[in-house]
């Protein structure tokens, strides 16, 4: 009976979501917005199903997995240099103020951090996808823009490790955090260690060298299931053991079919995903929500921009390019929302992280990516202020 | 020649930058998608002045054109060194031709002229050393070889008018 309803509801989401989608890529608009909208919407009609909530659960962990997948480690390594220092700026000019601003909204530590690294990193499947569309990929300044995206990316990943493992400890203090360390920091070094190895002895290649279609998808999907399980059963987030299920394929020659086998669960389970999280958003907060989430999307904004001429002008680049390095820098998605569903709903504070961050998020990825394709008509209006 | 630099866009694609004589800048992106851009940067200038899409098939297409595989220009110098012995020409059969709708074997060009019939372009079709049993059809391009007084005989025997020149084809 319950399975029954369930997929009822399930069908009737992906029906919204075909509807809505297709609207939103007439108008050129970020699809992640719209899914959330949606799920706000469906929240009236019908709850999130245990179904839904493993489907959303399975969504972030094959996102992660392609993030893996398409990271590039070896430019990692190539230009660690240059990544190193874009990304640090980035950081800095972005990460403390989300600290100074989970203290002003009187947020827990936990919260306070989780609201920093929501606020600090940038969508990089939005920013990619519109550098793309807007035919940038050749530009001065799309070379930094991505070294920021792959440092905050790999950032994010190592934060969300740590965090959740904090959460699953129970409190913070000293011996938890450097417990929680010391336990990332080996997870993460045996799949680097186990990468490399397989790079030079080729043993992964062979085992996953399958024909067969099915069982080729079967196989790809333990490896990543039973990863995201592995870091979750230690007590780190699984979305970690699955972005380093990722990177440990990515090294493999079969990469491209990999990605093309598993990208239809990804494109499900993580629209479910967004779904579910829009869901989860309290309608009736969200209203009251609105200037506090312009507010920080102002401020922020501002510090992303800052931060990303600063690095423009660090690396020599002209004005304009220095600006529209930053402009692009403001969209944030996917990310943001993982960070903010890491920790169940404390009602007790004014302004819940959760549905702040729904309005966040919506506001820094449908005005973030206008402001990146109209970037000309700001810097235009920022260089002449500057000029007379 | 100025170097070709090469760098990774990660989740995008590589990116190849050449340097042109003129100053101006050509960079090509290669999508994971197999997708080709071409840009154009004009010195000095941070947005591209153009940009060209182009599909796989398509940019091997005009790969090819660009590295002179699909058609050589013939160089001068080299040319002038064919004439020295041999000369090739592109011939157009016209429809009131002396050539058309016969076999090499009826025309018996190489007795006559000693010049040779190396290929026969028909429309889409290229017939490299064309049997002596083919018949020249009006709108056929014949390629001949010869000494160039072969050569010469051979327009003069033949009436030819319609040559085309090695290098606008």
């Amino acid at each position: 009976m319950i399975v029954n309803e369930s997929i009822v509801s399930l069908g009737i989401s992906l029906l919204a979501l075909f509807f809505a989608g297709f609207l939103a890529t007439k108008i050129n608009q970020s699809l992640t917005a719209v899914f959330i909208v949606v799920g706000m919407i469906l929240q009236n009609f019908f709850p999130v199903t245990i179904i839904t909530e493993f489907i959303a659960t399975l969504g972030i962990i094959f996102m992660l997995f392609m993030f893996g997948l398409e990271f590039s480690l070896g430019s990692l390594f190539n230009n660690k240099k240059k990544i190193f220092y874009t990304g640090t700026c980035d950081l800095l000019f972005n990460f403390p103020l989300g600290l100074f601003l989970g203290w002003l909204l009187g947020y827990d530590l936990m919260e306070t951090l989780l609201l920093a690294g929501i606020i600090y990193v940038t969508s990089s499947v939005i920013v990619a996808k519109s550098i793309i569309d807007l035919k940038r990929s050749a530009n001065s300044e799309t070379g930094y823009l991505l070294n920021v995206l792959i440092f905050e990316d790999m950032f994010i990943a190592t934060f969300l490790a740590f965090i959740v493992g904090i959460i699953n400890y129970g409190h913070i203090d000293a011996k938890g955090t450097f417990f929680v360390m010391v336990k990332t920091t080996a997870f993460f070094l045996f799949f680097v260690i186990l990468s490399k190895a397989s790079k030079k002895l080729k043993f992964i290649d062979k085992l996953i060298d399958i024909e067969h279609t099915e069982l080729f998808v079967i196989l790809i999907l333990s490896i990543i299931v039973l990863s995201a399980g592995a870091a979750a059963q230690i007590g780190l987030s699984e979305a970690i053991g699955a972005f380093l299920a990722g990177l440990l394929l990515s090294e493999t020659r079969q990469r491209h079919r990999i990605a093309e086998a598993i990208k239809p669960f990804q494109q499900f389970s993580t629209a479910i995903f967004f779904v579910a999280f829009g869901m989860s958003i309290d309608y009736k907060h969200v209203i009251s929500l609105i200037p506090m989430g312009i507010f920080i999307f102002i401020i922020t904004s501002f510090s992303k921009a800052f931060g990303g001429y600063f690095i423009g002008k660090r690396y020599a680049l002209s004005k304009r390019a220095s600006l529209r390095l930053g402009f692009s820098l403001i969209p944030r998605g996917e990310f943001s929302i993982i960070l903010a569903g890491v920790i169940s709903m404390n009602p007790h504070v004014p302004y819940p992280l959760k549905a702040l961050t729904g309005i966040y998020v919506l506001l820094c990825a449908v005005l973030g990516s206008i402001i990146m394709k109209e970037s000309d008509l700001f810097t235009k209006w920022f260089i002449e202020k500057k000029d007379t | 020649m100025s170097e070709i630099k090469e760098c990774d866009l990660p989740g995008i694609g590589k990116k190849f930058t050449l340097e042109l004589d003129s100053n101006d800048t050509l960079v090509v992106v290669i999508h994971s998608s197999g997708e080709r851009e071409v840009f154009k940067f004009v010195k000095n200038d941070d947005e591209p002045t153009s940009v060209t899409t182009l599909t796989d098939k398509e940019s091997r297409q005009i790969g090819a054109i660009l590295s002179g595989t699909y058609f050589k220009p013939v160089i001068e110098e080299e040319q002038k060194l064919a004439m020295k012995n041999v000369t090739m020409e592109w011939i157009k059969i016209e429809f009131n031709s002396m050539l058309a709708n016969k076999t090499i074997e009826e025309l018996d060009i190489r007795k006559k002229t000693g010049v040779t019939i190396t290929t026969i372009i028909r429309g889409e079709t290229v017939i490299p050393n064309p049997p002596s049993t083919e018949i020249i059809r009006p709108q056929d391009t014949v390629i001949i070889v010869g000494s160039n007084e072969q050569v010469e005989n051979f327009i003069s025997t033949y009436e030819i008018k319609h040559m085309i020149k090695n290098d606008c084809q």
